[in-house]
């Protein structure tokens, strides 16, 4: 089967895609992608010469803005309810630069 | 008696001639499923107080003379898939990633069926953030299928075609990328609608693939179907691609199919893989149409093998761009502990998502890349409009399409797949999500070789999901309705005769 990606590459797929990955889960996690990425080879042999792309499957329709009023949203505490972890009404996050506090 | 195994109209008929109160009708519902889901699992989350709060609210109307003013679920038993938001409640995914989320808003579609009068009795099982076709994903135990527990019940949208499936709810909702409301109803042999594109608002439902998620309802027939549709469709200002929609599904139900056309695509029926119970089922609607006044036209749909391989780039790159929210901080699992963002990023997610969402959102980010992104993602979307554009053509000579739903009746829990099988599974349901048209599933009785429900698909133009509707009524007219699973219509019975 052809080698799209090597451990490499889904090593670094992963960190673009923030999801940790052991070094027991590579191996299987490359096989796998490879046979997939295989299973959408027919996507690349159609003769699609000059056919538009459509992005949307509606595609005659047009997009719809509101009008620019003040509505109602959540208040902090909704917003927060959620949070893992907050201080002071805010989300906590540990360092993004390091050496800080978890 | 079990009022969940009633149908709309038996309901609200009943609650009018006051042989029973609305109350009774949610804590009847609420006992079975207390007595019944542990053997179907279909509930992830039961909501009693809500369901008697909103039932007190419909014996009031009844008291004050109101009723007819409630909206056309006043009274009936409800129940969501577990990716839509309902305030105060659990929203869960089916995954460890949103176990302990509580939806502090409702989603639009949520909020007008319980406007509509829906008695909301919880939410539903399904395959871990809709990706699979089994629920065998669900991070929280699979949905047994209640024609035999021993089999699938099909997915996405597994729990809510279980739960109208066993007599759990009269009506539930789910959400179809690719098939995950017709594949489920085809297999628990209920109705199932996923309406064009546009037609029902998304807000508040969890998003996998944005561009072809759609919201629509399970019911036991079609009637039930198409008053939820009621119910739901039109412009919602919190999503843009919503369209306006006034019309009235139940308008036509009653006006059979004469001098319909109805197309048949051959190199469908003659898939390789194709069960012959299936094909039968789709060959006996198509001669049941036509001995009703109908034209059957034989179509093409030159693309729809195109379609697979496009859909399987399209929706994981989708997905990993909308679940590329969950981190760890706004909400959703956080692994303790941390002392770097990029670490506590990366463990959380790694331990919240279940391994088949994690490995779409490998390939999706794949996809996207710089350099493979010409190579797949640009080219599905030109095979989206060949496949339009096939659709679009078909429509000039026919009103309503029929085809299978999925090459086979539900299968066991375990039974080894046949790839073939599977590739062709997905071919008669994702190519309506990738053209945007509305499909539904028509249960047609039960296989002769199985015994278990076949169904039929039947497949209409953007924005005239009425014409399937009014041929799916004119269909299920002349099949003897499947009904409530006979393992739980037994009891049922019983039940109600005392």
């Amino acid at each position: 089967m052809t080698q799209h990606v090597s451990e490499k590459d889904v090593r670094a797929i992963a960190e673009y895609a923030r999801i940790g990955l052991t070094d027991e889960e590579l191996p299987a996690m490359t096989e796998d992608l490879n046979a997939i990425i295989e299973s959408l080879k027919p996507i690349t042999e159609y003769d699609l010469e000059g056919v538009e792309p459509t992005f949307h499957p509606v595609g005659d329709l047009s997009n719809v803005m509101r009008e620019d009023v003040e509505g109602t949203s959540f208040t902090q505490e909704e917003a927060l309810s959620n949070a893992p972890k907050q201080q002071d009404g805010s989300f906590l996050i540990p360092s993004i630069l390091g050496g800080g506090e978890a | 008696m079990d009022f969940a195994c009633m149908g709309v109209d038996a309901i609200q008929a009943g609650l009018r001639a006051g042989d029973f109160s609305a109350t009774e009708v949610a804590q009847s519902s609420l006992d079975r499923i207390e007595r019944i889901d542990g053997s179907v699992n279909a509930f992830l989350e039961v909501t009693p107080e809500l369901a008697l709060a909103k039932a007190a609210e419909v014996d009031k109307a009844i008291a004050e003379g109101t009723f007819d003013q409630m909206g056309p679920l006043a009274g009936v038993p409800v129940a969501f898939k577990d990716n839509m938001n309902q305030i105060g409640t659990h929203t869960t995914c089916a995954s460890r990633m949103l176990e302990n989320y509580v939806s502090p808003y409702t989603a639009t579609c949520v909020q007008k069926v319980i406007d509509a009068g829906g008695l909301p009795l919880g939410k539903l099982n399904m395959d871990e953030f809709a990706f699979g076709s089994t629920t065998e994903t669900s991070a929280f135990g699979t949905t047994k299928n209640p024609w035999g527990t021993d089999r699938v019940p099909g997915g996405s949208s597994g729990g809510s075609a279980a739960a109208v499936a066993a007599g759990l709810a009269t009506v539930t909702l789910g959400s179809d990328t690719g098939g995950s409301i017709r594949q489920p109803a085809s297999f628990c042999g209920v109705v199932g609608v996923k309406p064009t594109y546009g037609a029902v608002s998304r807000y508040g439902v969890v998003a996998f693939g944005s561009s072809l998620d759609q919201v629509g309802p399970f019911a036991r027939n079609v009637r039930d179907a198409a008053l939820t549709l009621n119910a739901l469709c039109g412009r919602d200002p919190l999503d843009c691609t919503s369209q306006a929609c006034d019309f009235d599904f139940t308008a036509n139900l009653d006006q059979g199919v004469e001098g319909m056309k109805v197309g048949i695509v051959p190199a469908f029926l003659d898939a390789e893989g194709l069960d012959r119970e299936v094909r039968n089922a789709v060959m006996g609607a198509a001669d049941k149409l036509a001995s009703l006044g109908a034209e059957i036209v034989e179509i093409e749909l030159p693309n729809a093998q195109a379609a697979i391989s496009a859909y399987y780039v399209l929706a994981p790159c989708e997905a990993f761009s909308n679940l590329s929210r969950f981190d760890s901080v706004r909400y959703g699992y956080c692994d303790p502990g941390h002392k770097d963002l990029g670490g506590q990023y990366e463990a959380s997610r790694a331990q919240g998502f279940g391994v088949e969402a994690r490995r779409r959102i490998m390939l999706g980010s794949y996809l996207l890349s710089s350099g493979v992104y010409d190579k797949y993602y640009y080219p599905a979307q030109q095979i989206r409009t060949l496949i339009t554009q096939d659709y679009l053509n078909a429509y000039q000579k026919v009103d309503v399409i029929l085809s299978p739903i999925a090459p086979s009746v539900a299968w066991k829990f375990g039974a080894v797949s046949d790839p073939t099988s599977m590739y062709l599974a997905d071919m008669f349901t994702i190519s309506i999500n990738i053209a945007g048209n509305g499909g539904m599933n028509l249960p047609v009785g039960l296989g002769e070789d199985s015994g278990m429900p076949v169904g039929v698909q039947l497949i209409a133009p953007p924005f005239k999901d009425a014409n399937m509707l009014r041929a799916a009524a004119a269909l299920e007219r002349e099949y003897q309705c499947v009904g409530v699973a006979p393992d739980f219509a037994g009891e049922a019975a019983v039940k109600g005769g005392e």
